[in-house]
């Protein structure tokens, strides 16, 4: 008797016991999960690596090989404070086509703007190896240098002074004078404000525009530039341009 | 009765969340966690590279494994060890460049590993800031290694033993570059040296013979400025006021921070084990202590804007006092960790060194 009151108590509580702490939690903290996808384009036609030819503002043309660039610190805002996507790095690359969106969960209700870094922040760039996004496999870290590559274009340009008529830019630097990294924040206008339901994914689709490379403030052409990959001033001068790059496109609410 | 269903309750969730969370992870044995020492006396590390790398025997062996493997070499003719020998204090032995994949040189002198969990930069020009992201660059450097690092991570996960060696050392055969990068700075970080006739004299343990008590004094006047003790180096960039040699035009420092007043500027290196890292200076110009001593007493140019203000002198010494200070210099020398077999390749291992495969020699 004694026996199968144990053996009974042990079953029926650990059972009983979890789901109903389980439900408990969900109840609690209502979630909905939002879905943020990366569209990159130049001019807001979507980048064709390797086919594309496009012409910048003075006229050079080029195409485009690799684009990629990290987003990190995400976060939303809703009134009265901020939901931070936790561990939030992520490598937008263009030639992965799994990479350009990812999803999160957070508590429901009304967002009003959406932040992120462009780039990966300094205490990261000075820790030790990483995993995941900032693995060194991503080819966005420097060996000789250490740190990451914030923002990489390459491709090549009939007007490119270098080797195979190459353009390469290799945009980093987090400390000091040459710190390339960019706050970004991108306002949800009022008939858009982002909606998080419980249990379901409301979407956002931001536009990437490499054509803001070139120009405002800092015009940089390739017949005086094709190619910038260490930390300094031309790197400082295309983070300036590419602080414009995004555009909130569209905002679907579930 | 109803006591004991609440204490049997009670037990049920502890005992369920234990076996829950025990049959979720799937893990290997815990690793053997190890402490690192900190010799007595010396300052604590600026930073504690073992804080989120926490040091083990087993990530100590796979480090020491890595450190040792060919196949992290394009040929697998270059492993870290190829240019850092234990018997030259983790240095190139008598080599001002060092020699790598295809009747390559590098263009600068490899520096000796030891004490490095207390560096804050790596490389004579301070580009690396972390021990663990050190090895990425010889590693994919063409003239060194000529490695990348998925070709790397592939020959290990195909290997035989390392799937068990990375279980053992992080919970999980998984095989990652960065668990690869914590093992080989669980290794490198270890390797102490505080062990030479100098530390015994500081521990009451020995005396200096009378010229090396002599050095010592002039070595505290005239260089300890920079190479300070204990490590024997402030860890700083300064211009000692050598040639630019016209061949390699190395400017050193300014190279990472784009910053004109650090032409010119190298890492102090350490002078422990100083005696059997020769040939000296980031571009291993000069063959003895005689001719370093020489440069700092007669050879430095002071005309260049950025050296070091301790210099625009020179360091005046008499010949005697140049004759004691390299006998002073000779008691840095730590036999205990050139010649430590914890830091030696494993016997069994040996044998294939410089093999393309070593994965089918019997252990």
């Amino acid at each position: 008797m004694k026996k199968s009151i144990l053996l009974f108590s042990i079953l029926f509580f650990a059972i009983v016991g979890f789901t109903g702490f389980k439900n408990a939690g969900r109840i609690k903290d209502k979630k909905g999960t939002v879905k943020i996808t990366f569209v990159n384009t130049v001019k807001g036609n979507p980048i064709e690596l390797n086919k594309g030819t496009y012409t910048n503002p003075f006229g050079e043309t080029y195409s485009i090989s690799k684009f990629k660039y990290y987003v990190s610190r995400i976060s939303l805002a809703f009134a009265g404070g901020n939901f931070i996507e936790p561990e939030s790095y992520h490598l937008i690359n263009e030639s992965e086509p799994e990479d350009l969106s990812f999803t999160f969960e957070l508590n429901t209700g009304n967002y009003q703007s959406l932040s992120f870094l462009l780039g990966v922040d300094s205490l990261k760039n000075v820790s030790g190896a990483q995993t995941d996004a900032l693995d060194p496999l991503n080819d966005m870290f420097w060996t000789w240098n250490s740190g990451y590559i914030m923002a990489k274009m390459e491709g090549n340009s009939p007007q490119s002074k270098v080797v195979n008529k190459k353009v390469e830019f290799h945009i980093g630097g987090f400390s000091g004078a040459y710190n390339v990294l960019k706050n970004i924040k991108l306002d949800f206008s009022a008939a858009t404000t982002l909606i998080i339901s419980s249990e379901k994914t409301s979407e956002i689709v931001i536009e990437a525009d490499f054509d803001t490379w070139w120009q405002n403030p800092n015009a940089i052409k390739i017949a005086d530039h094709s190619v910038c990959t260490t930390p300094g001033a031309l790197a400082m001068q295309f983070a300036d341009n590419y602080a414009k790059m995004f555009t909130i496109k569209k905002v679907t609410n579930n | 009765m109803k006591i004991k269903i609440i204490i049997l309750f009670c037990l049920d969730v502890v005992i369920s969340a234990f076996l829950i969370g025990a049959s979720q992870k799937n893990e290997g044995p815990k690793p053997h966690y190890i402490q690192f020492k900190i010799p007595d006396g010396w300052p604590k590390p600026p930073t504690n590279i073992f804080a989120k790398n926490r040091l083990s025997e087993e990530g100590f062996q796979l480090g020491k494994k890595l450190f040792y493997d060919g196949r992290l070499s394009k040929d697998g003719n270059f492993p870290c060890a190829s240019c850092h020998q234990q018997f030259g204090a983790f240095a190139s032995y008598d080599h001002d460049f060092s020699h790598g994949y295809n009747n390559s040189f590098t263009t600068r002198n490899a520096p000796p590993l030891f004490n490095l969990a207390w560096m804050t930069t790596f490389h004579w020009d301070g580009g690396v800031n972390h021990i663990e992201v050190q090895p990425l660059s010889p590693l994919t450097a063409q003239n060194e290694m000529a490695e990348t690092l998925d070709s790397v991570l592939y020959k290990l996960q195909k290997d035989s033993e390392y799937p068990g060696l990375f279980r053992a050392a992080f919970g999980s055969s998984k095989i990652t570059s960065q668990r690869m990068l914590k093992a080989l700075a669980q290794f490198t970080g270890s390797i102490v040296s505080a062990n030479s006739k100098y530390d015994k004299v500081m521990r009451g343990e020995a005396k200096f013979t009378y010229s090396e008590e002599n050095g010592y004094k002039l070595f505290k006047a005239k260089c300890a400025a920079c190479h300070k003790e204990p490590l024997f180096t402030d860890d700083s960039f300064r211009n000692t006021g050598m040639a630019v040699n016209p061949f390699l035009n190395d400017y050193g420092r300014m190279k990472i921070t784009g910053n004109p007043a650090d032409s010119l500027k190298f890492k102090v290196p350490t002078l422990r084990n100083v005696l059997v890292t020769f040939p000296y200076m980031h571009d291993g110009r000069f063959y003895s202590l005689s001719a370093v001593l020489d440069h700092y007493r007669t050879g430095v140019i002071t005309t260049q804007p950025t050296l070091d203000s301790l210099l625009v002198d020179g360091i005046p010494f008499t010949n005697i006092q140049k004759n004691e200070l390299i006998y002073f210099m000779a008691t840095l020398t730590d036999t205990s960790m050139t010649k430590n077999t914890r830091f030696a390749q494993n016997t069994a291992a040996k044998v294939s060194l410089s093999a393309h495969d070593s994965s089918h020699v019997a252990h």
